[in-house]
Formats: C-alpha cells, structure tokens, sequence
C-alpha cells in the first residue's frame, strides 16, 4: 500500500487561519464513474473542470468565508475519520484550486504571481501546440450566441423525431449501397486522381463543419455552452473545429456520450443523403460531389472520429463508455505501473486502477494506441515528406524532437532523478538498459531470414512462332493448342479458293505452253527456245501454287507445345500472310526474366544470393523452385515484356510516351532464373507475369532498416 | 522622523532568482566555473599586494589624520558606484592601519586577499587560524559604510559578543556603529543592534528576526504595498515595531555550515497549543506498538531510516484497533500514527538524537552533541518519543511562520561568506546561493602530517586502537583531540579513557563559553580532549610550551563523517599558522557512514575483505569511503535542492494564503 499523504503537515500553519471558499461561480455536478461517485467542478469563465472525491469535496463544500481552513479541517476529521484528507491533502487541494482560478480568497492577489502563472501557462500552450503541429487549432470566434438563436430551428432534430428520421434515411442508403457496391467499388478507384482531390476537399471541410456543429448543437441542447470555434490545421490542411468540452461537466453519462458522437451521427446522415443523390444521379459534377461527400463522411467518420485510438470523438465516447475519464493519461500511467512494479521492483507503486478490470481495459487501451500512434503518425509522416520536401524535413526534426527526443529524455529524467526510484535507481536503471540493449541487441545482431521481391515475367527458353505462310481463311483446328506436337505434325488447316482458281489457271497455262511446244517441234524449229523457257516458268508457277496449297496445312517446325491462345477466335476468318497463329515452346526449360529495381541492386551484386523462387500471378500459393539464375551486369531499360509496364498494368513505372509501354522510368536490372524442369503441377506458360522472391543471406534488422531509409532518402531527394 | 525611502527599506529584501532546471541549471554552471576560475585569486593578490603597497603612506599619519581619511571613504562608499570603486584600494589600506593601530593585529597579505574576495561576493576558503574574524571585519567595515543593512553572521552567541567587542575599537575608529545580537535579548535593545551599521548574530537570531518582523507587519511587509497605504493614511500603522531595517549584506562565517549542512533546518516561530486528542492519539499508538515485534510485525529500513508493517503486523493492528475509536478505524490513518510510533522506537535514541531532563526529551544536535532545549520534532514525532520514554506527553507547538537557513539566505541583496572547507560544495553554493568559492592560501606554509586512515573490522577493534594511539601520544607527551560523531561515541571512549587510566577532558554538552576555554587549553602538553566533531568551532587551539617540538597536536577522528567537510574540519584544529602537527581517522566497517550509504553488495564485500586482512584491503576500504562520503553528499544535495523546490512550490501554490516572505 502507498503512502498516504500525511495527517499532519509543517506547511498547515500557512493555510489553517485562512478564511477560504469556492467561487460563487463554480458550478459542482455529480458524475458516476465505475461505480464510484466523484463531483466535477466547472468554472464557466474558463472551461476548466476538476475532478473530485468525495472525501475531498465534503472539505472543499464545507469552506465558507466565515469559518477557518482549520476549522474545517477538523470537522471533516471528526465525521469521516477515515476519508477525510489529511493537512497534507488539504494543502495540495487547496493549491491545485487556486491553480485551476477557482478558490476565492480574502487577502489581496499577488498581482506578479498571477501574472507570472498566466505566463508560465501561455508558455506551456504554446509548446504544447508546437509539438502537437499536426493538429495545430486556431481558435477564431464565439459561436455560442448564434447557436442560441439557431437552436429552435434545430431542436426538433435532435430528439425522437430527429431519431426517427436518420433511422429511415440511413437504412434506405445503406439498402442503396448494398445494391449498388459493384458501382461504388468501380467508382472508387478514380477517387484519388488528381483533378478529384480539389472536390475531395471541399466536400471534406463542408462536412466537418457539418460534423462540428453537431457536436456544438448537441451540447448546447443539453445546456452546454460552446464558446469556441476555429480552425484547425490537420496535417496543414485547415478544417473547422469546435470546443464542446462544456458537454464534460453533463451529470448524465447518455447525455455526454451522445454530444461525443453528435458530430459522426450527423456525417452519416449526410453520408446517406449522398447516397441517395448518388444513386438518382447519371454522371456529371453533381454525381461526383455526391460520391465524394459520401465516401468522405462514412470512411472519415468511421476510421478517423470513431476511432478511440486516436484522439478524437471515439476516444472521449469510449472514455464515457468505459466510466474511466482521462483515458489515455491513465493508461500511460497504468503501463508506467507495470513497469515500476514488476520491472524496477517498486513495491509501493500506486496502481492507478481501482479494479481488476480496469486495469485490463486501461492496460490493452494503452498498448494498442501507443502500436497505433506509431503507425498512423509515421505514416502521415512520409505521406507530408513524400509531397513537401522541406517542409518534410522540417516536420519529420519537431517530429522527431515530440514523440522520439522529449519521451527519451524524460524517460532519462526520469530514471535519474525522479524520487520514487530513490532506492531502485540501480535496478532501474539497469533493467532499462538491459531492456534497451536487448532490443538494440536483437535488433542489431540476431540474423532474420531476409528476402526481396522483383516481378517478372515466365518465358521458355526456346521457342518459335508459328506463322501463316500463305494467306487464308482460317478452317479447321488439327492440333488442339496446349498438347504436345513433333515435328512435321499439322497444326491448322487454312482455306484459299483464290489459290485453287490460280492453281488451276496455272495448270492450264501451263497445259496450254506444252502445247503450242509440241506444234513448234513440226513447224517452227525456231520458235523452240523461248517456249521452253515459257514452259519452265509456267512449270514454277504451279510449283510454286502447289507448294503454297501445301502450305494451308500449317505445320509444327519443330517439337513442342502448341500455344495458341487466340487461334480458336480466327476460325473463319481470313489472315494475310504472315500472320502469327501461336508459338511453339519448348516444355522443358523455361526463364524467368525478373526486374530488379535500382536500389535491390547492390544486394543483388554485393552479397550471395543463396536461393529464388517464383510466383507466377493467379497461382501465388504454388512456389516454383529456380534452378538457378543469372544477373545481367549491366542496366538496362527497356522491359522483356509490356505486362511488367504500367500501362499493362504491371507494378514497374514506365515513361508515358512510350507508346509500347516497355521504355522504364528507371533503369533496372534483369535477372533470369531458369525454372526447374518439374512444373510441380503447375501450368507455366510463357509469358505468365509473377514475382520472383531472392532469398538474401539472414541479416540483422537495424542495418536492414538503415539501409532502406538512406535508400528512401536518397531516391525521393536525391540526398 | 524616516525618510520614505528608509521607511520603505526596513523591509526591503531581495527577491531571489527561481531555482534553475536542466539545461539552464547547466549553464550556469559553467558561469560559476568561471567565477571560481584561477585567474581569480591572482586579481586578488595583485590588487591586495596595491594595497600593501600604501602601507607606508598610512604609517606615518597621526590617528587624527588617519580617522579624517577613513570618514571621507566612507564618504565616497556612502555615494556608492564608481566612487566607492575607485576609492576600494586605499580605503582599504587605511582600515588595514587603523586595525594595526586599534586592535593590535596588522593583518596580513592574505587577509587583505579574504577582505577583497568578500567585498566581490566570494565565498572565501580560509584554513582555520587564518584570523578570519579580522578578514570579516576589514571586510565588513567597507560593507558597514554604504550604511545598508549589514549582517555578519557567525556560529555562537558566545563568538557573536566576542568578535563584536574585540573589533569594536576597529569600527569607532573606522566611523562605524557596531551592535550584535544574543539570543536572550529583548526586542529593544535588538532594535538598537539592527540600527547600527554593522550587526554581528547568529544565524538562527537573524532568520527569527526576520520573521517576527514579518508576523508583525503580516501582509504589509511589501514595501511598495505598505509605502502607498502610508501615502493614503498616514495615521494607519505603518512599521513600527520592527526590529530589522530589511535585508541587504551579510558575510557569513563558516558559511559551509550555516548554507549547507544546516540549510534545510527550518526555523521555526511557535506557539504551544492545548490539543489533547493529539497526546492522546500519541499514547495510544505507543500502546498498539508494545505488542509488535522486529522483523515479524514490521521490518526495519535502517538505510532510509523507515519502517515498514507486515502483513501479519497489520492483522495484528487491525485486531488491537477494533476496540477502539473512529480515527483508528480506518487502515491510513492508524498505520501512520503506529508507524510513526515504530520509528520513535528504532530510529530515537536516548543519548543520540535526544536525552531526558526534567522528565523532558531534550533535542541533541547530531552535528555538535549539543542540547537543543528550543528545539521540537515535527507534530506528532515529539510526542511519540515522549510516549516511549514514559514521560508527561508535551503539547505539541504550534507553527506561526517558519522558514529555511536555504531560503532566508537567498534573501540577501550581497551575500559573501568564510569558512574552512568549501571546495567540496562549490557547485552547490553557486546553484542555490550564487557564491562563487575561491581558495586563498595559507600565510605560512601548512606542515600537518596526514597519516592514511586506518579501517578496523569491528567497532571494538576501532576503539581499542583509539585508546591505545591515545596512550601512546600522551606518553610522549602530545595533547590529543579525539573527535567523535556522536555523543554517545564520545561517552563510550571517554569510559575507555578512564578504564586505561588516562585523563581527559569531555566537551560534550556544555556552555559554548566554557567549550572554548577547554578547547583554548588542548593544546597543553599530555592533554587529552575529547569533543564531538564541530564542538568549540571558530577557536584556536594554542599549542602549550614545548608541544611544537614534540610534533604539535595529533588529532584523531574515530569515525569518517557524512561530509568530507566536516573532516577536514577536525583535521585543521591541528597545525595552525605554521605550527607542527599530524592527524588521523580511526575508523571501522561497521560505521554507519559506510552501512547508510554503500551499496550493500560493496559494503560486505570490503567488510570481509579487512574482517580477512587481504591485501589491499585497507586501499579498498578508503576507496570505500570515499564513495559512501561521496553518496552521503549527493543525497544530502538533492534532499536539501528538493526542500527548496517544495519551499518554492508551496510559496506560489499557496500565495493566496499571502507571502510569507512579502
């Protein structure tokens, strides 16, 4: 058990004839938390609010401008012995009271000393604002007047009527979009394009405006007073705000919870009308900020206000939900208690939940946002640095300096000179190091299994196109494509009857040469030479046809496979000559021709690549074994294949005016892996895409991780 | 009839700069650093050999002319800026004459050194015997003629009246008012002290001063808050009754002691209040511990001196509890009250930190052995003690202003100060009080003998070897000055003295008068003293005919102290002024220096290392000490830097309960 403070302090003296008591202002509320009663009280001048005890507050109520502290004091003794706050509570009480403005006391102010602490508080805002620079609020006006005045008009929503309604609106979009998803999907592809991003926001700050005097409308409903409203800069893009904390010092918790989802309420609803406008609508502008605004309000709403990882909305509903007020603060300090008490040995660590689960929920809120921030924040992170370079760097340095530099070293202030470690400073101090050195440790010198990906593209190593060798009306199939052919085997069956009508024109022309040879031998001796030579080249005209007649039967070159994905689809049609009818491949050996980026490069040189292997597209759960490969010393940039392009659809960038889609953006290298001759039962087939995975040998993860952030750097600034 | 501006001076004090944190605290640091740098002390040679330089111009003056020069110093001082600056070099030549002339003393060159190092504001390092009285009062004189306020402060009421009338021939002649102030003046006759220039008090009677001025004028003690209310009625109370003329200079002598080892002693202004359920609560709690054993009911913390209830000690409570009334019901409060009790019986021990007189628990001060008849513990602790010993339990007192040496000296506009043994705090004197240390040499050449320490395994084995180096220096006819930390210590040896047949003086606990004459006396030849480290501070032991060529006073130390301070402290009783000496520490592993502050690992191990007299052991064992010295301090540093910071806290958190300091 912890402490408690003392019963009797040397500092009494200084308070005990003092004749204090509340401001007349300050308005007290009752509030239920697990169970347990506290009393919030609320100065309405500044929106401060202070949480009490019980205990506590039957000393605070029980201070009158007529009575001593002292007195006081020793009634509250008398009656609750137990509870009752010792002088030394009473002090701190008193002080974080006066603190908070909301004491009234006899003797004149220290003038200098109010100044000071108003001072020293602008001081600590601002500093709190510029660590919290993702977020930065501009408070601007004073909305509650006209909320005032609005408020008739609004009142009959926000009751049974107003439920009614946004039940029936919501349930009709929600049967909308289960209708149409296909469509949504489509559509939603487009949503981050460019020219959309302008539509994108504007329907974005429409609706948090929207969003925000939901909340303010709600709590002015309930009697809150909403004084505040701003903008504020999320990520340095500028959005209203409102201040509805008023809604904390609600006696009822429903009331609270329901001005903490005021804001998602009313952006679903806006969500369904967009739905329904949507739906109505055939393409144009209004469509398009229909759909925008829906996809805005539902996934912002959704994933970033309903979130209680993150503090907005969701955290403060879940904190009402949960009954446990200051949530996050709690479960830092909850996870500081594990920490203390079983790491550094702290036996009088103070927990800070009351009960078991509390102590569950404070502790899994705690990990899971402190995991979450981490993500969400470095993401945001690259996504300013990657379009800002300056102002990247410069947010990634404060960044660095709120949630890296100031945790550190307070985590070192706190390990060296916070009294409650006083005797367990060793061990502390060790366990952090030895914690800190492990993870460095692991992270330095365990070997992780390690690999990178490249995509690639499947083709035999030997193949040949079949070709139409004479122009024809595709007819009959011989050779079903896929099955295996020999040499000389019919494949396809072409039709001419152009050719047959000049076979038999050739034919008879060539009858007709004979002929008039036979005539000259009796009659004209000399007219012997030119015709026999009319009759050679007669003769090589039918020759000639014939072969060509022959050559309707397309026949296999070489043994093989016959692939002829399209061949099938030209029956009955006509191709000229020369036409490609499908390839011959050879089925036991086939390349995989794998694109490798710029920066994989040096590991594809420096270090041994010790193992491949491919996974071919549409079949990612079969692993294809690489016998063996090669790199291509040297860079090239021009792609085997336009499938590995963007414009095919492929994942390595392309110039844009290449028409053919195979010029890269970036020089590459090419690495060709040779299959292994069992397919394993799968299908390869030349000219399937998929990606090739190396398997480097097992590197630590801190150099790993080093080496991707200068390679980060180094391409998107070139540093 | 007082000007505004002296009205409005008499409670004018300075406000002091906030406690610096981190990088800031760093900082300025490194400006101490600078002010302690080298080149310091060679200013200061260079502008007090100027000064010696002038000697045989003033020489030949008559007292008249003389007294005529010194006015019209005062004079340029009186104008302050650049006149008193320039006017630094031969004002001070003429005051170095006139003590030549009324006093006897013509002080040296060093002197001259500490004079100038204090008119900078530097707390000046003087060995002990370097005639710091006389240093002060040069120093004071150049002080006393801007006619501010101006406190020399040193240890004793006995040294306060002391100094005060050897110097006074000094400061009549200088044109300077001199008082003092003894603890059982009246207020009047205080006033009148305050109204001189120069006002020589112990640092409790300032600090009480100060806040009885301040209960006096309560809320008024702003000036500015006081000077308009006057403007607007002029027949509204305005300071009468005020004993200071506010806070300006001060020169503090054996400022370690006052400014660090007795920072955070609070002083306390009280007034006792019936409160019967608090003696009460105080006697049954020592009931409810009568049953609870060590180490069963409770464990027992000696490093932090806490005590701490086992499960079954806290079953065992509830149990006895039941029966009793609401306070006691609930676990907080009676855990507390019986804890409280437990500490009083392991922690308090009769003959240690108190002794019983008159069926009274009377305070003895760690430091000195001296009974502290004013002194309480804080609420409840008193009671507790009294509890245990049996006796009629007291009422406890009541605060009604209460302030830290820490905090009342930060008051100061100009603070300089003297002692022995400074360097070791130097950090720590410009953090919290913005003196910066310089170390002046000595005016003769130091010939101490320094014998390495030598460490015993047991506390018997440690007095065994006292007693018999005390026999073997008293054969040959050396006095001895033994220095125990305890009270308790110096009994025990003092029974050993008398179990071997040596005789000796015991300077424990007695009138600080009568301590200096003991202590003026140790120096005779074969004579054995035995006192508790700080006991008869500030005098000077005259060797006796014939010690100095028998090797001068040894001086023994039976165990190491907390601060290395304190130790050479002891040491530099032996070996003044050029004299002949030597000195040693005795000392044991079990001391309590070494048990509260090794790492218990570290401790057992050097313990089994000299109980087996390995090797080295002794090497180990004084590196040992070091470290635990050096732990004792850091932790006493943070602890009083901590009570600052929670002065300071409560000051601004608690400001609508009105300053307590204006």
């Amino acid at each position: 058990m912890a402490d408690a403070p003392l019963t009797f302090s040397e500092s009494w003296y200084r308070v005990a004839n003092q004749r204090l008591s509340l401001r007349p202002s300050v308005k007290v509320q009752r509030q239920w938390y697990r169970g347990e009663r506290w009393l919030v009280l609320q100065d309405p001048l500044s929106n401060q609010f202070f949480r009490l005890r019980p205990a506590a507050y039957e000393f605070v109520a029980r201070l009158r401008p007529e009575r001593t502290v002292e007195e006081v004091w020793r009634e509250c003794l008398e009656r609750f012995p137990d509870e009752a706050p010792g002088q030394e509570a009473a002090i701190q009480l008193l002080a974080q009271l006066y603190h908070a403005n909301l004491l009234q006391y006899t003797l004149a102010t220290d003038t200098a000393q109010l100044f000071q602490r108003h001072q020293k508080r602008q001081q600590r805002e601002l500093r709190a604002r510029l660590l919290n620079i993702m977020f930065l609020r501009i408070p601007l006006l004073d909305p509650d007047s006209f909320l005032v005045r609005t408020l008739p008009a609004v009142r009959p929503l926000i009751g049974v009527f107003g439920a009614i309604l946004w039940l029936a609106v919501v349930g009709v979009a929600l049967k909308v979009v289960a209708d149409n998803f296909p469509a949504l999907r489509n559509q939603a592809e487009g949503v981050l394009a460019p020219d959309n991003l302008l539509f994108l926001y504007l329907g974005f700050v429409v609706l948090k405006a929207l969003h925000e005097f939901g909340h303010a409308y709600f709590c002015r409903r309930f009697g809150g007073e909403v004084h505040t409203m701003g903008i504020l800069l999320m990520i340095f893009t500028p959005v209203p705000y409102m201040d509805a904390t008023a809604a904390w010092g609600f006696r009822e918790r429903w009331k609270r919870v329901l001005v903490g989802l005021a804001g998602v309420i009313v952006e679903v609803f806006v969500a369904a009308l967009a739905t329904l406008v949507w739906v109505k609508t055939g393409q144009g502008a209004v469509h398009s900020i229909a759909y925008n605004m829906m996809l805005v309000a539902s996934v912002s709403s959704l994933v970033f206000n309903l979130n209680p990882l993150l503090r907005f909305d969701g955290y403060y509903v879940l904190s009402d939900l949960l009954e446990i007020p200051n949530l996050s603060q709690r479960a830092n300090r909850q996870l500081r208690y594990w920490s203390e008490r079983y790491l550094f040995g702290l036996k009088k660590a103070e927990n800070p939940a009351h009960t078991r689960r509390e102590a569950v929920w404070l502790t899994v809120f705690g990990i899971a946002s402190g995991i979450y921030r981490v993500i969400v924040f470095g993401g945001i992170l690259l996504l300013v640095a990657d379009r800002f370079l300056l102002l990247g760097i410069l947010m990634a340095a404060v960044c660095a300096v709120a949630w890296v530099a100031v945790p550190l070293g307070r985590l070192m202030v706190y390990l060296a000179s916070s009294p409650k470690l006083d005797r367990h400073r060793p061990r502390a101090v060790a366990v952090t190091t030895g914690l800190a050195a492990l993870a460095i440790g692991f992270l330095q010198f365990v070997p992780l299994p390690h690999h990178f990906r490249a995509p690639g593209i499947l083709r035999s190593r030997q193949w040949v196109e079949v070709h139409s060798e004479t122009a024809g009306y595709v007819g009959s199939l011989l050779t079903r494509p896929g099955s295996e052919v020999v040499a000389g085997q019919p494949l396809v069956q072409l039709a001419n009857p152009e050719l047959e009508l000049q076979l038999a024109g050739a034919q008879a022309g060539r009858a007709e040469v004979q002929a008039r040879l036979r005539q000259a031998l009796q009659e004209a001796i000399p007219n012997l030479k030119p015709l026999n030579r009319l009759l050679e080249a007669a003769t090589k005209r039918v020759e000639q046809l014939e072969s060509d007649r022959a050559a309707l039967t397309v026949r296999a070159a070489q043994a093989g496979v016959w692939v002829a994905p399209q061949v099938e689809d030209y029956t009955g049609r006509w191709l000229p000559q020369g036409s490609e009818l499908g390839l011959l491949v050879d089925p036991a050996g086939f390349q995989f021709h794998a694109i490798v980026r710029q920066e994989e490069g040096d590991r594809l040189f420096a270090v041994a690549l010790s193992r491949a292997e491919v996974r071919l597209f549409g079949q990612a759960g079969q692993r294809l074994s690489v016998r063996s490969f090669q790199v291509i010393p040297g860079e090239q940039s021009r792609l085997p294949s336009a499938a590995l392009g963007w414009l095919a659809g492929g994942s390595v960038a392309v110039k844009p005016d290449d028409p053919e889609g195979r010029q890269a953006a970036e020089p590459f290298f090419e690495v060709r892996a040779e299959m292994g001759s069992g397919a394993e039962g799968a299908a390869l087939f030349h000219g399937r895409s998929g990606k090739i995975r190396f398997d480097l040998p097992d590197e630590a993860l801190l150099p790993r991780w080093i080496r991707s952030l200068r390679q980060l750097l180094q391409r998107r600034y070139q540093l | 009839m007082n000007t505004p501006t002296q009205d409005y001076r008499r409670t004018a004090f300075h406000q002091p700069e906030r406690l610096l944190k981190g990088l800031d605290a760093a900082l300025h640091g490194v400006g101490g650093a600078y002010r302690r740098r080298a080149g310091v002390l060679a200013g200061l040679r260079r502008q007090a050999e100027q000064v010696d330089a002038l000697a045989r111009e003033y020489q030949d003056l008559s007292n008249h002319h003389l007294q005529e020069r010194l006015l019209e110093c005062r004079a340029h001082f009186r104008r302050g800026g650049r006149a008193s600056a320039d006017q630094l070099v031969p004002a001070l030549a003429a005051v170095r004459e006139a003590a030549d002339r009324e006093v006897g003393l013509r002080p040296f060159v060093v002197q001259l050194m500490g004079a100038l190092a204090l008119h900078r504001g530097y707390l000046a390092e003087m060995a002990t015997g370097e005639g710091k009285t006389l240093t002060a009062g040069l120093a004071g004189v150049l002080w006393a003629w801007t006619r501010r306020p101006c406190h020399i402060i040193t240890v004793n009421d006995y040294l306060v009246q002391r100094d005060a009338e050897w110097l006074k021939p000094l400061y009549h002649f200088c044109g300077v008012r001199v008082g003092f102030v003894t603890g059982m003046m009246p207020p009047d006759e205080r006033r009148k002290a305050y109204v001189c220039d120069l006002t020589y008090a112990t640092s409790k009677e300032v600090t009480a001063d100060f806040l009885r001025d301040g209960l006096r004028v309560g809320p008024l003690r702003q000036p500015t808050r006081r000077l308009v209310r006057h403007l607007l009625r002029p027949a509204a109370e305005g300071a009468d009754g005020l004993v200071m003329r506010g806070l300006h200079s001060a020169i503090v002598d054996e400022a370690d002691s006052v400014l660090i080892d007795e920072a955070v002693t609070p002083l306390i202004i009280s007034t006792f209040r019936a409160n019967d359920a608090l003696r009460e609560v105080a006697r049954l709690a020592h009931e409810l511990t009568q049953p609870l054993r060590p180490e069963t009911d409770y464990w027992v913390n000696h490093r932090y001196r806490e005590v701490e209830l086992t499960p079954v000690g806290r079953a065992k409570l509830a149990e006895l509890c039941a029966p009793l009334p609401g306070l006691w019901r609930g676990p907080s409060r009676r855990m507390e009250l019986v804890k409280q009790a437990l500490v009083a019986r392991e922690f308090y021990q009769p003959g240690k930190q108190y002794i019983v007189a008159d069926s009274k628990v009377v305070i003895v001060d760690e430091f000195t052995g001296r009974q502290m008849p004013q002194r309480t513990w804080r609420q409840g602790m008193h009671q507790a003690v009294e509890a245990k010993e049996g006796l009629p339990i007291s009422d406890p007192t009541e605060t009604v202003a209460r302030i830290s040496f820490q905090r009342y000296f930060r008051f100061y506009h100009r603070l300089a100060g003297m002692t022995g043994t400074a360097r070791e705090a130097a950090a720590e004197l410009w953090q919290i009080y913005r003196l910066p240390v310089v170390t002046l040499p000595t005016h003769r050449p130091c010939v101490r003998v320094q014998y390495p320490d030598r460490v015993y395994p047991s506390e018997e084995a440690k007095w065994e070897a006292v007693v018999a180096e005390i026999g073997r220096m008293h054969a040959e006819g050396r006095p001895v000055l033994v220095g125990t930390r305890s009270v308790m210590a110096s009994e025990t040896l003092a029974q050993q003295l008398t179990e071997a047949g040596l005789p000796y003086k015991l300077l424990n606990a007695v009138r600080h008068a009568e301590e200096a004459l003991i202590v003026a006396v140790a120096g005779e030849p074969g004579r054995i003293t035995i006192a508790t480290n700080m006991a008869g501070r500030g005098t000077d032991i005259k060797l006796g005919v014939g010690v100095a060529a028998r090797g001068g006073l040894h001086v023994i130390a039976t165990e190491r102290h907390e601060s290395g301070r304190v130790d050479r402290q002891l040491f530099g009783r032996c070996a003044r002024q050029g004299d002949p000496g030597s000195a040693q520490a005795l000392v044991s592993v079990q001391d309590e220096l070494l048990r509260r502050f090794l790492p218990r690992l570290v401790h057992g191990q050097v313990r089994r290392w000299v109980k087996a007299g390995a090797p080295g052991a002794q090497a180990a064992a004084e590196a040992a000490l070091a470290l635990a010295q050096r732990n004792a301090q850091r932790q006493a540093y943070k602890l009083r830097r901590s009570v600052l910071r929670t002065d300071d806290w409560i000051e601004e958190s608690l400001s609508f309960a009105g300053s307590e300091t204006g």
